[in-house]
């Protein structure tokens, strides 16, 4: 999280018109994580839009969250070339070390998530966590990976 | 035909792409200056005409009848977006052009939008393509202080304002009207048409949506004359999978899927077999090696699939990518694409039952006959053709 950055301040960087929503969503999101209720409401009051109309967008795209993410976001690209070069095997490399399951969201502590290709084919399989995205993974070598993330 | 001439990726990896003046050294924005001092509007559709130019993204309609649609109507404000979206998995050669020559992309997009009479253009771009957004964002700045963009480019009467949108993921934005939906602040679903975008697109006004490797046809077209374009057209293929030269080349339009794969591709890659290729992303068709007398469709991705490769992960990522980008609109691929997953997955896990193998057909039937959008669509193709010419069911 960044310091001394508020909700409030980050709408009143931008004009309150609909075609600044996402970016404005986009933004709390990468500032906090994820887009509260309690946010959704400032945006919505701030907007001059309905906090129905706020949500449906905000829960509409995968790179903005409406829940609190958890301590561990480990995404696997399912793609059709990363799946070539195993990124289902990476999978269930981390549903085993883990005991968790791809799509479960209830995990505080971990979650793992199946995502769409990122278009980095050419470098896959692709795994990120908690943002970073890492390249040419293995089975092996996602345990280097998350020990920088233990 | 001329068979190895470049006409996006000549100068890749050659010039600095965050340097404008070494894009001006090798010829660029020479066609922005030609159009602004020795043609018009009129002119410069009429040679996109000629040229063929037909659309990258996709559905390969007309470009120069596309533009045609939007320059006639009445309105005094329309826009030119360029779709920049790419979500198809295996598909990233437009974030190659941004990324290696965001000055060619841009002054194709500044003549396309002068063309429709428009002043104000957007790059609609991948949510998660940052690098390519900070590479773009320094283009048009750069242009910007070169006047090749804003107030009175290059003393002439012509303005015009460049703008960045991020998405936000979310496969279904590259469809034209969902894109829209989107910069409009809505979710990114598709709208009914018609009306179409060139009637009523971005604020309701008439709209050209044109995928970017398609506007970067554009300077050499207006350089060169259509006519000189229709003998040495390109595509861009992106290669994946099992296959010797993994990523994007430019090659002669109209090529056949063998000469890409075992001549441009290099074949398999070592101690591969071939099985399969599958063409144009998640939504494409596969091919046996039968099948590959035929030019290359849709996007310009091929994934090879070498016979050792395991059929139920693909259909599990065919099927998991339609389940989590349905936009949800509509019950047909809402639920359809979520039944065809599941069944995927109990058929990777060997408990498919009768009653699946019928539903899968059922299922197929009504994505390809009732969904909304193309998206719909879309799903069943890949699932359609292993049903029938890999025989998964049997
Ligand atoms: C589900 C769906 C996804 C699409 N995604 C893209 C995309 O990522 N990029 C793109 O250029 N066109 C995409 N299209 C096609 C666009 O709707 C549109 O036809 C295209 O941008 C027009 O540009 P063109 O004529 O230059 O090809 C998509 C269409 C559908 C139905
Ligand atoms: S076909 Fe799918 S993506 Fe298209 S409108 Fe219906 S639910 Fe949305
Ligand atoms: S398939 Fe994984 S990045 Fe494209």
């Amino acid at each position: 999280m960044q310091k001394g950055i508020t909700v409030e301040k980050i709408l009143l960087e931008c004009e309150s018109k609909a075609q600044n929503l996402l970016p404005t969503l986009k933004k709390i999101g990468v500032v906090f994580g994820y887009v509260s209720k309690e946010d959704a409401m400032k945006v919505a009051e701030y907007f001059e839009l309905s906090l129905a109309r706020v949500y449906e967008v905000a829960s509409f795209y995968d790179l903005i969250e409406t829940k609190k993410t958890a301590n561990l976001e480990i995404k696997v690209c399912s793609g059709g070339d990363c799946v070539l070069g195993d990124s289902t095997g990476i999978v269930h490399e981390i549903e085993n070390y883990f005991r968790i399951k791809a799509g479960d969201e209830n995990n505080p502590k971990v979650k793992l998530r199946k995502i769409s290709c990122l278009g980095r084919c050419g470098e896959g399989p692709i795994m990120i966590v908690n943002g970073r995205v890492y390249e040419k993974v293995t089975r092996s070598s996602i345990y280097k990976i998350l020990e920088e993330w233990a | 035909m001329q068979k190895n001439i470049k006409i996006i990726t000549e100068y890749w990896g050659r010039i600095d792409p965050l340097k404008i003046e070494d894009y001006l050294n090798v010829g660029g924005y020479v066609a922005l200056k030609k159009f602004i001092k020795e043609m018009n509007p009129g002119k410069a559709l009429e040679e996109v005409k000629l040229s063929g130019l037909c659309g990258r993204g996709g559905a390969g309609f007309l470009t120069g009848k596309k533009w045609e649609m939007v320059a006639e109507q009445k309105s005094k404000e329309k826009y030119f977006i360029c779709n920049l979206d790419e979500s198809e998995p295996g598909v990233y050669k437009d974030r190659l052009i941004a990324e290696n020559s965001p000055h060619l992309l841009l002054e194709g997009i500044i003549i396309s939008t002068l063309t429709i009479g428009a002043k104000k253009a957007c790059i609609y771009l991948n949510g998660n393509y940052e690098k390519a957004r900070e590479i773009l964002g320094q283009a048009i700045s750069q242009a910007l202080e070169n006047n090749l963009l804003g107030k009175k480019i290059l003393g002439s009467e012509f303005s015009l304002e460049v703008e960045i949108f991020s998405g936000a993921g979310a496969y279904v934005c590259g469809e034209e009207t969902a894109l829209i939906n989107s910069i409009e602040g809505r979710r990114g679903e598709p709208k009914i048409r018609p009306p179409y975008p060139t009637e009523c697109g971005l604020f309701g006004k008439p709209t050209a949506v044109n995928n970017a490797e398609t506007i970067a046809n554009i300077p050499y077209i207006i350089q060169n004359g259509g006519e000189k374009y229709l003998e040495c057209a390109t595509k861009l293929f992106v290669l994946g999978g099992s296959i010797k030269n993994r990523g994007v080349i430019e090659a002669p339009i109209g090529l056949m899927m063998r000469e890409v794969i075992f001549e441009l591709g290099g074949g398999m890659s070592a101690g591969k077999e071939f099985w399969f290729a599958q063409v144009g992303g998640a939504a494409g068709k596969l091919y046996l090696e039968k099948e590959l007398d035929a030019p290359v469709l849709g996007s310009g991705a091929i994934l090879v699939v070498d016979k050792l490769a395991d059929i139920h992960d693909l259909l599990l990522s065919w099927t998991g990518f339609f389940r989590r980008e349905s936009c949800g609109k509509c019950v047909p691929c809402r639920e359809g694409t979520f039944r065809l997953n599941e069944i995927a997955e109990r058929l990777a896990d060997g408990e498919i039952s009768d009653r699946d193998k019928e539903a899968v057909l059922d299922i197929l039937w009504t994505l390809e006959n009732t969904t909304f959008c193309p998206l719909g669509k879309f799903a069943a193709v890949a699932v359609r053709d292993a049903v029938e010419k890999l025989e998964i069911l049997k």
